[in-house]
């Protein structure tokens, strides 16, 4: 079959760091091609340059055979090469065909033909079996249902390379294998789909080829027979470079003393009638659906959230926790998932990041800045943050490198409870390591840990017990040492068994 | 990884300022240095005419870097100077002595301010109102109130004179003179109003950037929600911040009234709140929040007066003189948008 896309030779410079060098790729028609690398590897850079918006510094890009330059996105929309951003760009006050037309509307003697624009988007979204009403406002629209709009414009565009990044990062398990499955329709249809992905069961599943990128280089690509033998684990050691068989720290045993109890906490529509405890030096994993009110549960302990019910006791004392300042003096720590939105405050330095929640104690009145940069200094070494300077504003960190510095944020108050939602979302495989050897130290210490996340694996490595919740109540606690994937997707609720 | 080019927030204060100076080179070139431009008792001028400004626009700095905005300053100004001076003359006319019903109407017209101050902050806080809204509000409100008790006239203070010593006067600078003529040597008087502002102007930069309001200021205007999330009060913070201007336009509007012993209530402070934010933008501190500069403001303040001022020594109509501030606060916000990813 002949390539697509070729890139030859393709490097990428950017002043005296080299992004991309000496690229050799090829992009077979129809075919699902995985690309996976550490934050940094250069994946966005390459595809950077295919979609238009980076020109390689030298190497040629070929398209069917034949040399391409382009100057800027329209022209690879133009060529039918489109790319699906993590951040959706869609308007979120338009209708689902408004934004599949944006720009280029049906117009009827000057007026937008809506009848035309409706039922065009409505065969579109028929293309990729989804029945969506075009009329419907985007703000109104799931993740998953924003995601498809998105597929059925680049569809509009008569894409033939459509390159999809992080597609399911942000999706339920259902969402993902919905998308997986129009990914492989895509497939048969003659689409070259490009899926960049950090969840690497994913990728294995629905990749015909994969492309491992280290360091800007090419590392491997694996072929359709190379991929059926790729176990997840060798895939994540070609990437970091190293293999990963301590990918997991052995669990640390725990203490009998209970920390923190919750009983019978409710959220209006969200939570209901959560009891648990857990104890000094225990890992204790919170998994469920999206939306099953596991952040809401949590946000409510800290005090970020209403309770309309339920009692938290600390070392088996009531409290009163009526906001966050509460449970931060009783030493509750919470680290928000959304880590751009509500972790970090990202044109802040990482000093005053870091400091931000304990700032109290560098100040009687005056802030004593060397105080505060020394604290960040002890910080940035123990969590081997990667930064230029420590003055250097958070938004130009990497995924991992920022939820360092959110970790350290709440680890610099001394906690006793440590709350963490979701603290591998977006993170490296390398920097994913670290948190949860980081995670496993700080219980070894005798700290309490609740941890928050979507992915089963992690939590199976790493907590001592899980607690499943769904539809806002925790149904079942599991034994992590011996706890499957398949236990949490039962409870969970994934199939309708036993509600 | 999106690529954001942010420009340190004192690029614009700086082209200001070099255009400041190359302005002042040229207009003495042209004028063969003939003009009273930079002479000290024209600076000092400058300065004394700029420091009401001045003053409310170094709490303006920290209310915008917050990532609000106060409109209702100006209608401030006069109605704090009005009941300021009604309330010295109703102790006067009760018989109490002179510098103890000037020191109350001082009390009163700084008090005020801050609850003025409070309540906006009360507001946008606890009421969740846009902050523009919240402050058109007591824009419209102070200046009909300062009105509407002296039926659109003046407040004139009585007694003799106490009152406007602060406004007025200054402290004798030694070795000058500007009347070599007199029998005897008038020195050259530094202004109260500018010292006042100097201080202000301190204690405003340390408080931004030096104590732990300053960093929560900065941090709930870059983005509120994680503000929220870091177990900042964010309501305290935002209630301070504009009481804070509240003293600020309270100062300024104490020195008003004193300067000239009276209060017009339909102009005095009218268009304040246009200058004070034309001053913090052209100082560089984001509109939208989240990065302010003191010294940015100090220099925004400085070239409004400076522009001012040669307009006057060229006799440009006083009509005129809209346009070319509108041109400056334009040209910096021009300058600010090249800071946008």
């Amino acid at each position: 079959m002949p390539p697509v896309i070729s890139f030859e030779n393709v490097c990428k410079r950017f002043g005296s760091v080299r992004a991309l060098e000496a690229v050799d790729l090829q992009l077979l028609r129809g075919e699902v091609h995985g690309l996976v690398g550490e934050n940094g590897a250069g994946k966005s850079t390459l595809m950077k340059v295919l979609s238009g918006v980076e020109h390689p510094t030298s190497g040629e890009l070929l398209m069917n055979g034949s040399r391409v330059r382009l100057h800027g996105v329209p022209d690879a929309i133009k060529l039918g090469i489109v790319m699906i951003h993590q951040e959706l760009n869609l308007v979120d006050e338009l209708s689902v065909a408004d934004n599949i037309f944006l720009g280029r509307e049906f117009t009827h003697a000057g007026l937008v033909n809506r009848r035309r624009t409706e039922a065009e988007s409505r065969r579109l979204l028929e293309r990729i079996g989804h029945d969506l009403d075009p009329s419907k406002l985007v703000r109104m629209l799931s993740i998953a249902d924003k995601q498809m709009v998105e597929i059925a414009k680049a569809l509009s565009y008569n894409a033939s390379v459509l390159i999809m990044d992080e597609p399911t990062a942000t999706l339920t398990e259902r969402e993902s294998n919905a998308l997986l499955e129009l990914v492989g329709n895509l497939r048969q249809s003659g689409v070259t789909v490009v899926f960049i992905s950090h969840i690497l069961p994913q990728v294995l599943r629905i990749s015909d080829r994969i492309t491992v990128l280290r360091d800007g280089r090419v590392v491997t690509t694996l072929d359709t027979r190379e991929v059926r033998q790729t176990s997840e684990r060798d895939l994540a050691s070609l990437m970091v470079g190293r293999s990963m068989t301590d990918y997991f720290p052995p669990r640390g045993p725990h203490w009998d003393d209970v920390v923190l109890s919750v009983r019978d906490l409710s959220v209006p529509d969200r939570v209901e009638n959560v009891s648990f405890d857990v104890r000094a030096g225990e890992i204790f994993g919170l998994a469920g659906l999206i939306g099953a009110g596991r952040t809401e549960a949590a946000e409510a302990i800290v005090g970020l959230r209403h309770k309309s019910g339920g009692q938290i006791f600390l070392n088996g004392t009531p409290t009163r926790i009526n906001g966050l300042v509460d449970a931060t003096r009783l030493g509750i720590a919470y680290l928000a998932e959304d880590r751009k939105d509500a972790g970090l405050t990202l044109n802040m330095s990482i000093i005053d990041n870091t400091t931000l929640v304990s700032l109290r104690r560098y100040s009687n009145v005056i802030l004593n800045r060397g105080k505060q940069k020394l604290a960040t200094q002890g910080h940035a070494l123990r969590l081997r943050l990667r930064a230029a300077s420590l003055t250097e504003a958070v938004s130009t960190l990497s995924g991992g490198n920022q939820q360092k510095v959110l970790l350290a944020k709440w680890l610099e108050m001394s906690p006793k409870v440590l709350i963490v939602d979701e603290p591998t979302r977006g993170v490296d495989i390398g920097a994913k390591e670290e948190i949860y050897h980081l995670l496993h130290e700080l219980a070894a210490q005798g700290l309490s840990c609740i941890m928050i996340s979507s992915e089963m694996n992690e939590l199976i490595g790493l907590c001592h017990r899980i607690g499943v919740m769904r539809f806002g109540r925790l149904v079942t606690i599991l034994d992590g040492q011996h706890a499957t994937e398949e236990q949490i997707i039962h409870a969970a609720g994934l199939e309708t068994a036993g509600a | 990884m999106k690529r954001t080019t942010t420009l340190p927030v004192w690029i614009v204060p700086a082209i200001a300022l070099v255009g400041l100076v190359a302005f002042t080179i040229i207009y003495e070139i042209a004028t063969k240095g003939e003009s009273i431009l930079i002479k000290p008792e024209n600076l000092l001028n400058i300065l004394r005419q700029v420091s009401f400004v001045g003053i409310i626009a170094m709490g303006m700095t920290l209310v915008i870097t917050l990532g609000g905005i106060d409109l209702s300053v100006g209608s401030l100004v006069a109605f704090l100077g009005g009941i300021g001076i009604l309330f010295l003359n109703a102790v006067l006319s009760s018989g109490a002595s002179e510098p103890v019903a000037v020191l109350g109407a001082f009390a009163l017209i700084i008090v005020g301010g801050v609850v003025a101050g409070f309540i906006n902050g009360l507001l946008v806080s606890k009421g969740k109102l846009a902050p523009f809204i919240a402050t058109l509000g007591g824009l419209a409100a102070y200046r009909s109130l300062s009105m509407a008790l002296v039926a659109g006239g003046e407040y004139r203070s009585e007694g003799s004179g106490l009152f406007g010593r602060l406004g007025a006067g200054g402290i004798a600078i030694p070795g000058t003179n500007i009347a070599p003529n007199a029998p005897s040597p008038v020195p050259l008087l530094f202004p109260w109003p500018v010292l006042i502002f100097a201080i202000v102007a301190f204690v405003a930069w340390m408080i931004l950037n030096w104590t732990r309001l300053g960093r929560y200021i900065v941090a709930i205007g870059s983005n509120e929600r994680s503000a929220i999330y870091s177990a900042i009060e964010v309501d305290r913070v935002k209630i301070l911040t504009y009481s804070l201007l509240g003293l600020c336009t309270g100062i300024a509007s104490l020195l008003v009234a004193s300067r000239l012993a009276s209060i017009s209530s339909s102009s005095s402070g009218t268009l304040y709140e246009l200058d004070v934010i034309a001053a913090v933008v052209i100082g560089g501190t984001r509109m939208r929040g989240g990065a302010g500069t003191i010294a940015g403001t100090v220099i925004g303040v400085l070239i409004l007066g400076v522009i001012q001022n040669m307009l006057n020594l060229l006799q440009v109509s006083v009509y005129l003189q809209g346009l070319v501030k509108g041109l400056v606060i334009i040209g910096a916000v021009l300058l600010q948008r090249s800071e946008r990813p």
